[in-house]
């Protein structure tokens, strides 16, 4: 009778070992991560550009000239651009293309 | 005066297609067609100046901008001719100037009727054209080549 109660133990005991075990192993990973070794802190690299890798340097603002002022720079600008296109026109090289101008709307 | 769309005509020949339009008038400051009107006449400058002008917005304004200013002899408005037949550009005269209309109708007629007059006109008209696109890629290419060497500064 002893022996037959000392094994009902052991296996109660056994039994409730193998389910503590299970029960761990079961058991859902923790909401929080384990802590990971730090890398090393990168530099975010700057936003994409599209059809741009380099920022455009801004135009620095003009004096502020009243609008006569300016329609009357754009007419010049135009009349000594379409002058430099007749040139180029008429005798077709690089230097003329690329020639700069003396326009007050760009200088 | 010589026009440009007729050279190489007989004296004859010019006063045929020169009866087909209308001499008109424009008073100073007038507009002789707008950007996207119905291109039914084209117009050869007899006197004075035409502004040919396309509008930009400036400080939230929209101005007319110069295009091209055409003189005595020159010829305004082809796209009379050429399809889809709207203005797209805007003209007036910064200056009383005097014009001749040619509508299409009587040009298209009467090319059919003499093959031979219509070859030379159209041909002085791929030049007008051809002139303008010439001059519009140069201008085009100096302005982009600002734009780069801004970029790369």
């Amino acid at each position: 009778m002893d022996m037959l109660l000392m094994g009902l133990c052991m296996s109660v005991f056994g039994i409730a070992v193998s389910a503590i075990a299970f029960s761990a192993a079961a058991r859902p990973t923790s909401s929080a991560p384990p802590a990971q070794p730090e890398l090393p802190a990168v530099k975010p690299e700057a936003p994409a550009r599209f059809f741009a890798d380099r920022a455009v340097p801004a135009i620095p603002p003009q004096p502020h000239v009243p609008v006569e002022v300016l329609l009357q720079q754009i007419e010049t600008h135009i009349r000594l651009e379409q002058a430099a296109a007749e040139s180029f026109v008429a005798f077709p090289t690089q230097a003329l293309l690329h020639s700069k101008t003396a326009s007050p709307f760009m200088n | 005066m010589v026009h440009e769309l007729l050279n190489g005509l007989s004296p004859a020949e010019v006063d045929l297609v020169l009866a087909l339009g209308t001499r008109m008038t424009v008073p100073t400051g007038a507009s002789l067609f707008r950007l996207g009107d119905p291109a039914d006449r084209l117009f050869l400058t007899e006197r004075g100046r035409i502004r040919l002008t396309l509008p930009m917005q400036v400080r939230g304004h929209e101005e007319e901008i110069l295009i091209e200013e055409k003189t005595p002899g020159q010829t305004v408005g082809w796209s009379a001719l050429i399809p889809p037949y709207r203005f797209t550009l805007s003209a007036s005269a910064p200056i009383e100037t005097e014009v001749i209309a040619l509508p299409r109708e009587a040009l298209q007629r009467y090319f059919e009727t003499v093959p031979a007059v219509g070859y030379k006109v159209t041909s002085n008209l791929a030049l007008v054209v051809g002139h303008r696109l010439q001059l519009l890629q140069a201008m085009w290419l100096r302005e982009m080549q600002r734009s780069v060497e801004l970029r790369s500064a």
